[in-house]
């Protein structure tokens, strides 16, 4: 019989959580199932039905040896590692100037949390505008500040386009995040900053002994989640580039689209995005070990 | 030196900041601001090197074009809302007890269930796209905007738990225990107390939840068809098609976003506080 | 018939023991204190009371009948927590009244009892207004007035004091003490400060590790705590205590710290070793014969001025009324009275006597 308290509190802790981690496990435990199982087949779609043969590692086996595969594993991590880095250490600075008193204006807010706001299908149509060679602003501001001559196509040439999608992506990720860490910034207690001054500490000091180590947390935290951000684009280069040119900017997400739903792949395409998975995940592994702050005592 | 001037910062380093300040706004601003311009602007005003902006180029034409030509926009304002609305009831009424579970109730090994829906957000879209592709096709739901307002529920449920997890560990214990012994069942005192004080994270995973499934492109690339179409989805389409008319297609793009950008920046306090809220406790 | 009983209940998280072998009965009406440092199960028992808690092993009874699988409502118990725990997002008058909510009784019922219990608390004219608007004691009688529209058969109280700053505390622990005087409800009370369960119960069980040490009236606990554990933390300042042995000689007993002999209130087995103490008001400082001690600190807090000595047997303290002129350092002789000489056997801490 559940009556007592505890013993009732034990029941609606299973049944509050239960309708979610039901739904959760059809929506997205399965198809992560799947999606390790199609890996392992070749599916084709013929004529509106699917056909399946087991056809063990082989998808895998070609795909180490495509190098279009490893062309687009060499522009994600390129991607990844740079937004990640840009973003963080601009939504630090970004934070850092709107911690000072000069910052403080309600307005910063509802201008950062509008690129957070955007579709990114939008943020790449307006800035396919902006890049646009012929009309666009970009290239007019620069003429008329003298700095190029001839109109850019920043979009076609291979190096080019992928840099122009990182600050697109850059531009609308910096915002939030900055957010973010003005909110751990504002956290670390002000009487370490009064015991860090009565210690003599200059603005530089305080930064890097008593900021830092406080918002480890929340570094770790951003990094973590930019790289996850990070390795799901895809509305920018379906819109801004689609690919091009050249596979330039052909990222892993965006190949395993393509090959599934263009080149209608299936198996193939489920094995690059099982490499996308474990690398996802790696990654975020990797940064909790390194950066997570320790409790005292060395545990976690 | 004195507190204060450590904190301010002498007239060098106030320079600096506003400065930085600054460059920051224009920075983050510009690319907005030139939206609203172009969308207001006509035609052979943008074509011309530079754009011309005297005034007597400024129309409303573009927003008239848009609307009167495209009933797609229209059907795909109203999908996304649909799926956006759909999806975010179905994910705070699934999510908010569920979090309020995780917290605050006696689940076997609650912070590993809680880590794990969150640990789902580093599946890339396209490893669980190709099997949903699958079974939903052969169930007959492609084009259909409740299939995918319940795939949606894959970033908006986690989203949810999330946000109010982290807010419900923060509740004073004390509240449940007098509800308790007031005679309040477990649920009566999720209704009762709990939510009625937890307004501002439910305002904001439900902005958040909303916004993410507005802006939501990928799915809804794949799982829709011509009836089903999203608002991202018709953007994308105008940015082929109206390659050449820029003020028109930047007015697409801003009737299609200012909503969402509307309610962002009402809610803009609460979507901050509570998303910061749960990743200090998570 | 008591009102309640614990049977040898018991409270176990894993390997944790909260609670061991607690067992007590509290007759009707009586004011009961459970006492002790933090971490000693005092809460833990409370909860089990109330019903918040299962207890692992042992019986509860209220009124003779077994009530373990009852919920808290069914206990008809009522509870003042600590820090309030007063529904933010309710007015005074919703959050006194909704445990009748709760119950299901009519608006305009909920409403005249809610109106009475605000009177007797002088709450009348707050009962629009919300938590956040009420003082620190306002929001106490809030909570208390949340427990007394119940019209309960058992009041519990979690610390209720512990946050509220000196003044305000003497005033509610006096307000407590009235209101169970002039109601008569039996009333459990937890509490770490062992003035406030002095000054107010009508018995104290001193709690320690999980296990009540001595259950008692205020002074059974003060003049013959059972163990060493209880004269060390009832009584302010702490009482000291030093090590020694018995020693018989022509057919009397003493005990000697070191060289120092001293005489004991009963006889007791020569080569036994104990530890010996006295309250700190039973400690005289004298110029005539007595036994030597060098001054260390001189605290006078108005009524009183303690003295803290060190001596052969290690530390003790005085208690002297008034104000007094000594200096740090300064050579004093202090006499016992030894009929007040508490003491308690080395190995088990049990007093003997």
């Amino acid at each position: 019989m559940i009556k007592t308290y505890e013993q009732r509190r034990r029941r609606a802790g299973l049944l509050f959580v239960a309708p979610g981690l039901i739904l959760l496990v059809a929506i997205l435990g399965f198809p992560i199932v799947d999606s390790l199982l199609l890996s392992l087949q070749r599916v084709q779609l013929t004529g509106g039905s699917v056909s399946q043969n087991w056809v063990g590692p082989e998808n895998f086996q070609r795909l180490f040896a495509d190098p279009v595969f490893w062309k687009a594993a060499v522009n994600t991590a390129y991607f990844s590692v740079m937004e990640v880095i840009l973003v963080t250490l601009a939504s630090l600075g970004v934070a850092l100037l709107l911690n000072h008193p000069m910052g403080r204006s309600g307005l910063f807010r509802v201008l950062l949390i509008v690129p957070w706001a955007i579709a990114p299908v939008a943020n790449a149509v307006l800035w396919k505008w902006i890049l646009n060679a012929n009309y666009g602003v970009l290239n007019a501001i620069l003429k008329s500040l003298g700095v190029i001559e001839y109109n850019q196509v920043w979009l076609g040439t291979p190096f080019s386009a992928l840099n122009f999608l990182l600050i697109v992506d850059v531009w609308k990720s910096v915002p939030f995040v900055a957010l973010l860490m003005l909110a751990g910034l504002q956290r670390v207690p002000q009487s370490l900053y009064r015991a860090a001054y009565m210690d003599g500490a200059g603005p530089l000091q305080n930064f890097l002994y008593v900021t830092l180590p406080n918002m480890r947390g929340i570094l770790a935290i951003a990094i973590i989640l930019q790289t996850i951000w990070s390795l799901r684009v895809f509305d920018l280069v379906f819109v801004l580039t689609h690919g091009g040119p050249a596979d330039a900017t052909v990222i892993l997400n965006f190949l395993a689209y393509r090959v599934t739903f263009n080149f209608l792949d299936l198996g193939y395409g489920s094995a690059i995005a099982n490499i996308i998975f474990v690398l996802t995940f790696l990654l975020a592994t990797i940064y909790v070990w390194l950066l997570w702050p320790r409790q005292p005592g060395g545990t976690r | 030196m004195s507190y204060a001037r450590l904190q301010h910062g002498g007239p060098l380093r106030r320079a600096f900041v506003f400065l930085g300040l600054t460059l920051f706004v224009v920075w983050s601003a510009g690319p907005i601001l030139w939206l609203l311009l172009t969308s207001v602007l006509q035609q052979k005003a943008l074509i011309q090197q530079p754009p011309d902006l005297s005034l007597e180029n400024f129309t409303l034409a573009n927003f008239t074009a848009v609307i009167a030509s495209a009933a797609s926009l229209g059907r795909g304002i109203v999908n996304s809302l649909v799926v956006a609305s759909f999806s975010t009831t179905v994910a705070l009424a699934v999510g908010a007890p569920a979090a309020y579970a995780l917290a605050r109730l006696p689940v076997p090994r609650a912070n590993g269930i809680a880590f794990l829906i969150l640990a789902t957000q580093m599946l890339p879209g396209i490893a669980i796209a190709i099997p949903l592709f699958i079974v939903i096709s052969k169930l007959g739901l492609i084009d259909n905007v409740f299939s995918l307002g319940v795939v949606y529920l894959s970033f908006n449920l986690p989203i949810v738990v999330w946000i109010l997890r982290g807010f419900f560990l923060g509740i004073p214990w004390g509240i449940e225990k007098a509800a308790a012994v007031d005679g309040a069942g477990i649920f009566a005192t999720f209704w009762h107390v709990i939510l009625p004080i937890s307004w501002s994270p439910l305002v904001a995973s439900a902005v958040f939840a909303f916004v993410e499934a507005w802006n939501e492109f990928f799915f809804a690339l794949i799982l829709t068809r011509q009836q089903a179409q999203t608002v991202p989805l018709v953007i994308a389409q105008f940015a082929g098609q109206y390659q050449t008319v820029f003020g028109q297609m930047m007015a697409a793009a801003v009737i299609s976003v200012a909503p969402v950008i509307l309610l962002a920046i009402l809610f803009r306090n609460q979507i901050i506080r509570g998303f910061a809220d749960g990743m200090m406790k998570g | 018939m008591n009102a309640i009983e614990l049977k040898s209940i018991s409270k176990t998280f894993g390997d944790y023991t909260a609670c061991r072998d607690v067992s007590l009965a509290i007759p009707v009406g009586e004011f009961v204190t459970l006492l002790g440092a933090s971490g000693c199960g005092k809460t833990t028992t409370l909860n089990m009371i109330a019903g918040l808690e299962d207890a692992t092993t042992g019986d509860i009874l209220m009124n003779g009948a077994r009530v373990n699988d009852l919920s808290p409502v069914q206990r008809d118990v009522a509870m003042v927590f600590q820090n309030y725990a007063l529904y933010p997002h309710m007015s005074v008058a919703r959050n006194i009244g909704f445990t009748l909510k709760m119950r299901g009784m009519g608006k305009d019922e909920i409403r005249s009892r809610v109106e009475k219990v605000a009177a007797s608390l002088e709450l009348s004219t707050m009962l629009d207004r919300l938590p956040a608007q009420l003082s620190g004691g306002q929001q106490q009688r809030v909570a208390i007035g949340r427990a007394l529209v119940r019209e309960p058969r058992t009041f519990l109280f979690d610390e209720p004091f512990s946050n509220l700053d000196a003044s305000l505390r003497m005033k509610m622990r006096a307000e407590v003490k009235e209101l169970h005087q002039r109601l008569g409800v039996t009333s459990i009370f937890v509490t770490h400060d062992q003035e406030e369960a002095m000054s107010i119960s009508d018995r104290i069980a001193v709690m320690h590790q999980g296990r009540i040490e001595q259950v008692g009236t205020p002074e059974q606990i003060y003049n013959r705590p059972a163990t060493r554990y209880v004269a060390t933390f009832i009584g302010n300042p702490r009482i000291e205590l030093s090590s020694a042995v018995v020693v018989s000689e022509q057919g009397k007993t003493y005990c000697t710290v070191g060289s120092t002999r001293l005489a004991l209130p009963s006889p007791l087995e020569s080569g036994r070793k104990i530890e010996v103490g006295l309250r700190p008001e039973h400690v005289r400082l004298t110029d005539e014969a007595g036994i030597g001690a060098v001054v260390r600190l001189v605290q006078p807090v108005g009524p009183t001025t303690h003295v803290t000595l060190e001596w052969e047997g290690g530390t003790l303290v005085s208690s002297i009324p008034g104000f007094v002129r000594l200096a740090r350092g300064a050579s004093t002789r202090f006499k016992i009275d030894p009929e007040r000489l508490l003491v308690f056997d080395q190995a088990t801490g049990k007093l003997l006597q």
